[in-house]
């Protein structure tokens, strides 16, 4: 027992340290294409049962979730104006900037084929990996805004770390205040919180955020994140308490785009700006609530 | 059985939620051997499938391996210590040593750096897999019990 803990240790250890000589992430790799087209197979045959016993267990939740999606419908009608206002100050703020935009990047289209293998990571696995030109801590999105970044990827799979894991933090811009904060997960089916907005900023609601790309962040500037559903200051805070809804539907997601971008390719690359103003229209006015 | 432990752990249950949580179907394999083999063996048995499942999570490799030995040790202790083996025991065993588990976890994720597991999130996923593990305790107990059999041949383990 006392050699098979310290063993334990001498491995977390290894791993953390990143001093495995890359043996840990070859066998994590090895296992995760060795098991890929199982997890295929079953991701086929048993998704439409884990759909319905999701359904089962969440049928409150179902009616409740079909009720505020015809409020957000008929919201969504009454807000084109708003988004077209929303990208072109965007677009000047990017030209401002001179920061990449996605529209410039490289992408490759992946399916999702397999839900989190753990009861505590908000992860997802896609059908594209190495061979396919992805790297850690490329962005992926989908048609709606960001969904995560790859945390791990081997020859035929890659692993997306959702924008909803406590682990997973995003620098944004909320597109008409221009205040910038930090959203980080909370959690599966939870709203982002986002830290570092100062009191006496206002906020309105369903306000649009979107990535900063500043820091030399992994995530290009631009993506939809979410909107805004709450912005609150407790007395004597510094700071306001503002909780994002992600603008992808994480808990649906089918098919995602990689950005084919790391931060060093971004470093490198001469900065462009683009005025797509019909492009950054429709992205705005996809985001859901 | 450690292969169809692994496929039914990353292929089959992340599929069958219950309120968003998953059966751990290697924790309850490691249960089941510190049932089933006694705590040194269970330990043993309970290290390997921890190791097998951080082959395909995003947190220190051995976190689970540490976690699953320290459960079957302590499962394999408690059951050496029963003298009559009702049914139940086993279901019972189960559903707390699984809580028990996941805490252990999560507390040893916390002290590795890993904070981002703490969270209201710890208590559905013990609730829930709690009362799976108790339902699947039987099978599973005596599963390895085959596996382990009358020669107590650990190779049987990876049939």
């Amino acid at each position: 027992m006392v050699f098979l803990v310290l063993l334990s240790i001498t491995l977390i250890t290894l791993d953390f340290r990143g001093d495995g000589g890359g043996i840990i992430d070859g066998l994590r790799d090895g296992a995760s294409d060795a098991l890929a087209p199982v997890r295929n197979v079953a991701d086929d045959v048993l998704s439409p049962v884990g759909d319905g016993l999701q359904g089962v267990t969440g049928y409150g939740s179902l009616e409740d979730e079909n009720a505020s999606l015809r409020d957000r419908i008929a919201e969504l009608e009454g807000d084109v104006l708003e988004s077209e206002a929303a990208a072109e100050e965007l677009d000047e703020a990017l030209e401002l900037l001179g920061v990449d935009f996605i529209g410039d990047i490289p992408t490759v289209a992946a399916r999702v084929v397999a839900a989190p293998v753990s009861n505590f990571e908000q992860t997802i696995e896609l059908d594209r990996g190495r061979d396919d030109g992805i790297e850690v801590d490329m962005p992926v999105v989908s048609g709606a805004g960001l969904v995560g970044r790859v945390v791990q990827v081997s020859g035929s799979r890659a692993v997306v770390r959702l924008v909803t894991d406590p682990g997973s933090s995003v620098g944004i811009r909320f597109v008409t205040s221009n205040e910038v904060g930090v959203a980080e997960g909370e959690g599966a089916d939870r709203e982002l919180s986002v830290g570092f907005v100062e009191v006496g900023v206002e906020l309105r609601r369903r306000e649009l955020a979107v990535t900063s790309g500043l820091n030399d962040s992994v995530f290009p500037a631009g993506i939809p994140v979410g909107r805004v559903t709450s912005a609150e200051t407790a007395t004597g805070e510094l700071q306001q308490d503002v909780s994002i809804r992600p603008a992808a539907d994480l808990d649906h997601l089918r098919f995602v785009r990689v950005l084919l971008r790391t931060r060093s390719s971004a470093s490198a690359a001469p900065s462009t700006t683009t005025s797509t103003t019909a492009t950054t229209a429709t992205t705005a006015t996809t985001v859901a609530p | 059985m450690l292969l169809l432990a692994v496929v039914l752990h990353t292929a089959v249950l992340p599929q069958l939620r219950i309120f968003g949580v998953a059966a751990d179907v290697l924790l309850l394999l490691a249960i089941a051997a510190g049932v089933a083999a006694g705590p040194e063996r269970g330990a043993a048995v309970g290290f390997g499938c921890g190791l097998l499942a951080d082959c395909f999570l995003q947190t220190p490799f051995g976190l689970s391996g540490l976690t699953f030995a320290l459960v079957a040790y302590g499962v394999g202790t408690f059951q050496t210590g029963v003298l009559h083996s009702a049914w139940w025991i086993p279901a019972l065993t189960a559903a707390v040593a699984s809580a028990i588990g996941i805490v252990t976890y999560v507390g040893l994720g916390v002290v590795v750096g890993q904070e981002q597991l703490l969270s209201m999130r710890v208590v559905e996923v013990v609730g829930v897999v709690a009362v799976l593990h108790a339902l699947l305790a039987p099978l599973a107990v005596r599963a390895m019990r085959w596996a382990i059999a009358a020669d107590g041949v650990p190779g049987l383990l990876l049939r």
